[in-house]
């Protein structure tokens, strides 16, 4: 049987600079698969590429046994309700209250009119305990605040795989783990797939079903938490451990 | 041997990377028309502009541009009379052309030239920058993945806000600069206002250049700034390139924009413009 998500062969370089080089990697249908790896190694690019947001220069991406690559902008739009994204920095638009930001892909997408669109995002607002602060704007609350809102943002369209970049990045350990416990209560109770792009060990170890390791521009190794601990490889274990010196003689590239 | 390849490479590559840029740009033109054309034939609610921009647009572009425009015009009116008439006063002393042709100068061309490179700075580097960090901040992808396309939500109310503010900025700025112009001739080397105001030599062929230059200054300056602020890379630098480049851009289009509707009106009048 065949990967929900599968990533076949990708290569990616950014004005000749190289970034990904024949990367494989296969996501299966409910799971919580993180990616790790260095800065710059291409983690988000990575997923990026899965909705379109970056074009692939080799390779193939398929989802639920549809080859996703080649669909031109214009036919995105039913692959982007199916798969939402968080964004590493929220990316709430500052103009709209929390209510409007969540509210915006339902009248796009769905067609919806403005007054009904705003009363399902204050439901989706209250998925993540944010319904008392619909009426504020972004700049108000703190960056926890934000990223919950724009979790509810993207789950507003009901998608069946959220892309995660860097959650937990710019919280507080308390944010951290509550956003940590969000994407496992969306995998157990929604069904949804994530894809995590994550530097954060607690969060790694504590909600992963799989992580896949990115080095050089391809998926070094995929194993589950447990396994990555027990990993003997020492780029692995630099890598976790968080060692300056090491075999991993050059981060990323 | 080598050095030469290389250079020759490197003007390959700038040639190119130009080449591309004018696609690009042209590309978000066509978006921009079509984006327009979609809103019309789109119900509410649909894949459009947001609510109410359109009127923030033209506030932002003209409101906060008015005192910017009546100010500079207004000095460039009262330089550019005082100089024709210093320089008439050593020569022949008759002033009785000032005011007339300086009329004829400011609907045909300086009117419309000098508020759209106006408007290029204050107007293009607002556009660029608000774009550019929507940009390198992601907020781009985000309203890609809510189902919205950037030009219709970012582009088109811009422009449609700048093709009638610049046409009435341009009105306003070059009423100011005739009437500035006109204080300075009659109190610095006393020419009489009944000379100085006098629209016989307006044709209707020159109000129409006066449109044509207007709205195309208009529609060029959020078309270039935008442009520049979509391909902003990075972070702060990449924002602060493309705010520069759309400067550079929107004032480079208003003077080649200029250069050949003028080109064009005299090729169609004959010469008699």
């Amino acid at each position: 049987m065949s990967a929900y998500i599968e990533f076949k062969g990708v290569t990616k370089a950014f004005s000749g600079k190289p970034v990904l080089l024949g990367m494989d990697l296969a996501v299966n249908k409910g799971e919580v698969m993180f990616i790790i790896g260095t800065s710059g190694v291409g983690k988000s690019v990575t997923i990026k590429h899965l909705i379109g947001l970056l074009r692939i220069d080799a390779g193939e991406i398929w989802f639920d046994g549809v080859r996703v690559d080649t669909i031109p902008e214009r036919g995105l739009e039913p692959l982007r309700k199916r798969i939402g994204m968080v964004f590493q920095s929220s990316t709430l638009f500052d103009s709209m209250t929390l209510a409007e930001n969540v509210a915006l892909p339902l009248r796009k997408h769905q067609g919806m009119r403005h007054s009904a669109a705003l009363v399902e995002a204050k439901k989706r607002l209250a998925q993540v305990y944010m319904d008392d602060y619909a009426e504020r704007y972004p700049a108000e609350l703190s960056d926890g605040m934000r990223k919950r809102a724009a979790i509810a943002r993207t789950l507003a369209l009901n998608p069946e795989v959220v892309l995660f970049d860097e959650p937990t990045t710019g919280l507080d350990p308390v944010s951290a783990r509550r956003v940590d416990r969000l994407i496992r209560e969306l995998a157990a109770t929604l069904g949804v797939t994530a894809i995590v792009v994550s530097h954060d060990p607690p969060s790694i170890f504590s909600i992963a079903d799989r992580v896949a390791f990115i080095y050089q521009g391809r998926v070094h190794v995929v194993a589950t938490p447990a396994e990555l601990r027990a990993s003997p490889d020492p780029i692995v274990q630099q890598f976790i451990n968080g060692q300056s010196s090491g075999p991993m003689e050059t981060p990323g590239f | 041997m080598s050095y030469a390849r290389t250079r020759i490479e490197r003007i390959g590559d700038a040639a190119l990377g130009a080449g591309r840029a004018a696609i690009e740009l042209w590309l978000v033109y066509v978006s921009t028309i079509a984006g327009i054309v979609r809103g019309f034939s789109r119900k509410r609610g649909g894949r459009g502009r947001p609510k109410g921009e359109l009127v923030r647009q033209m506030f932002y572009i003209g409101n906060k541009s008015l005192i910017f425009i009546v100010v500079t015009l207004g000095f460039i009116g009262m330089v550019m009379t005082y100089q024709a008439c210093l320089q008439l006063s050593r020569v022949t002393g008759d002033f009785s052309q000032v005011g007339p042709q300086f009329m004829r100068l400011i609907i045909s061309d300086f009117g419309p030239t000098l508020t759209g490179l106006m408007l290029a700075t204050r107007v293009g580097a607002g556009i660029a920058a608000e774009i550019g960090s929507m940009k390198v901040t992601e907020q781009i992808d985000a309203l890609r993945m809510s189902g919205v396309l950037p030009i219709d939500y970012l582009i088109v109310p811009r422009f449609i806000a700048s093709l009638i503010m610049t046409l009435m900025l341009a009105t306003l700025g070059s009423l100011i600069t005739y009437g500035a112009g006109g204080l300075t001739a009659e109190f610095s080397f006393g020419v009489n206002p009944n000379t100085y105001y006098d629209l016989s030599l307006l044709r209707p062929r020159h109000l129409v250049l006066f449109v044509v230059k207007a709205l195309a200054y208009g529609a060029a300056i959020p078309v270039v700034a935008g442009f520049c602020g979509l391909r902003a890379r990075g972070s702060s630098e990449g924002v602060g390139w493309a705010t520069t480049a759309a400067v550079i851009g929107s004032s480079f289009a208003v003077i080649v924009l200029d250069f050949l509707i003028s080109a064009a009106a005299l090729f169609l009048t004959d010469g008699d413009l």
